[in-house]
């Protein structure tokens, strides 16, 4: 097993009692199971790797077309496709004890049970992997766990008993597409999260004009890409006016500029998503950047920034 | 797979919205290895249209590589006004090619519209192995055409209005020329109506067949899973974890029509 010595510690975070070399993971969804393009991917780089939602069984996934591209985003309609867990485990798992890149499993579910039992699946084995980030919020899938992510009990419930089950990282993943994004953040919290990651995709639709015909599948699919910066940005920044546990911002990240600004808002940690599938090199490159750019900074390190925005009012 | 900093090196248009464009490309050049190959072209730096565009590749020669693209909206419209010395990222090669054209049978390559780059790729092929072939190139008019119709040579054109070639879809000379040939093995890429048509054909006449077709692409790697098509139980298995569907940047983009369903 090959574990490396983190010789950059301005950038390192804190999330649960968990430290990470940097703030800038990859979001599920967007990266696979965190192996698959060796030769464009350095993954060593990256503070964490968050791997495609898993699922108790395979899913195939929606029928075509699932993606769309929009102004300065895209709209995708996967439908959870995924190996399953029981594959997960016996597949992907061994090859995670000798990737030196930290692991976080995301995990999805129709109902608490299947959360419970996923996670105690993989808690009955031996592994590296460094903690779980559980998406309450995915809007592709009818019956994909929305109920969690829309109502703050349900939201409690959940985290509550998947507490009981693990002491690795657990991450609730909040969804955009609901009143008060805080509200459901502090029941994560007062039921036992570690952190929160937000934004998910925001609910949108594409129609072509000439056809007239939607350009998704499933009608509706979830919109990611820099259209939804703004979006995730105020998100991060009113629930880190009221939560006490760390925020992992996503939504829209291509650069090392839109890291500081989710850091400023209120971002423990950062995903980067959509920017993957232009260049899945992205994250290692902005790891890059970002050491540059604090270099250059009034700052001495990314903890001390977040949350620093200046308010205007 | 690698990505690379290309420069352009010719940008022209070759008939009505339709252009070439060559690279300097000694990185994936390198890499490539058959028609039906594709790169994911990013045109502009920024992030007005977040995503690669998925293009067959035309030819190689030595480190250059060409593609053929239709102007279909903005983003093509803004690969048309590239002069050469721009550069231009490409990530490539990617995906699967056509096989087989080689081997004891008499290849009939169809390409229409967009899908005209992997055909003529094929062609290419089929000529410096010298090998006897029929080619069928759909258009809906003249304008868009910028091979001539030679049925002599096997050269076959049609347009939709009969401007050029045969009027109607490239069905009217296909079902002659399957006719007039042994071991017909047809090889297509072109706009869905169209592979639907020959898919069918294929089918029901047993005749092999090859289809590039095209998907919605988010990455081109894998890693998006979105740009699926439905496939027969089973029948590829090579990267697809899925029952179900495939994967064209990963198992395609070319697929036996028998292993396909458009549906």
């Amino acid at each position: 097993m090959k574990r490396k010595i983190s010789i950059l510690t301005k950038n390192a975070v804190k999330i649960g009692n968990i430290s990470f070399d940097n703030p800038i993971w990859v979001a599920s969804g967007t990266f696979g199971y965190g192996t698959e393009n060796p030769e464009l991917v350095d993954v060593d780089k990256l503070g964490a790797i968050v791997t495609k939602s898993i699922t108790l069984y395979p899913r195939e996934g929606n029928p075509p077309p699932r993606i769309v591209e929009t102004a300065s985003g895209m709209i995708n309609s996967i439908g959870l496709a995924n190996i399953g867990v029981d594959k997960y485990i016996k597949e992907m798992i061994p090859i995670y004890d000798n990737v030196s890149t930290k692991i976080i499993m995301n995990i999805a579910g129709t109902d608490i049970n299947e959360y419970v039992e996923i996670i105690e699946k993989v808690e009955s084995v031996s592994s590296s992997i460094t903690g779980y980030e559980i998406n309450i919020s995915c809007p592709n899938v009818k019956k994909g766990g929305m109920e969690f992510g829309v109502d703050a009990a349900m939201t409690e419930e959940l985290t509550a008993e998947l507490r009981k089950r693990t002491n690795r990282l657990l991450i609730m993943k909040l969804s955009p597409n609901v009143s008060d994004i805080v509200s459901i953040g502090m029941s994560a919290q007062e039921a036992g999260a570690d952190a929160v990651s937000a934004i998910n995709t925001v609910v949108g639709m594409s129609i072509d004009s000439n056809s007239g015909k939607s350009n998704i599948y499933t009608t509706y699919g979830g919109l990611s890409g820099p259209a939804i910066k703004p979006v995730g940005l105020a998100a991060v920044h009113k629930l880190f006016q009221k939560l006490s546990i760390p925020i992992v911002g996503i939504g829209g990240i291509v650069s090392s500029k839109d890291v500081i600004e989710y850091v400023l808002a209120g971002s423990s940690a950062v995903q980067i998503g959509t920017a993957n599938y232009r260049n899945p090199g992205t994250g290692e490159n902005i790891v890059d950047q970002l050491n540059q750019e604090i270099s250059d900074s009034k700052w001495e390190s990314v903890k001390e920034m977040i949350g620093k925005v200046k308010t205007l009012s | 797979m690698i990505i690379e900093k290309t420069v352009i090196l010719s940008n022209n248009q070759i008939a009505d919205n339709i252009w070439e464009m060559k690279f300097e490309s000694p990185q994936i050049s390198q890499e490539y290895i058959g028609a039906g190959q594709f790169i994911n072209i990013l045109p502009n730096d920024d992030w007005g249209h977040p995503l690669r565009r998925p293009m067959s590749i035309s030819s190689v020669q030595n480190s250059n590589i060409s593609i053929i693209y239709k102007i279909f909206g903005d983003v093509t419209e803004s690969l048309s006004k590239k002069n050469p010395g721009d550069t231009a990222e490409l990530l490539g090669p990617i995906g699967n090619t056509f096989t087989k054209w080689e081997s004891d049978v008499f290849p009939i390559l169809i390409g229409g519209g967009v899908g005209l780059a992997p055909i003529l790729n094929l062609k290419s092929q089929c000529d410096s192995a010298d090998i006897d072939y029929a080619i069928i190139i759909g258009a809906r008019n003249s304008s868009e055409q910028f091979i001539d119709h030679d049925p002599k040579n096997k050269i076959y054109l049609s347009t939709d209005d009969g401007s050029l070639g045969e009027k109607g879809t490239v069905m009217v000379p296909l079902e002659k020329i399957i006719k007039e040939h042994q071991n017909p093995y047809l090889f297509a890429c072109g706009p869905e109506p169209m592979l639907q048509a020959i898919h069918d054909i294929a089918l029901n006449e047993k005749i092999p067949t090859q289809l590039s077709v095209e998907s919605y692409m988010g990455c081109g790697i894998g890693l998006c899973q979105g740009c699926v098509i439905s496939k027969n139980t089973n029948s590829i298995k090579e990267h697809s974890y899925h029952e179900q569907y495939s994967l064209v940047c990963l198992d395609g983009p070319v697929y036996e029509a028998k292993d396909i369903n458009f549906d």
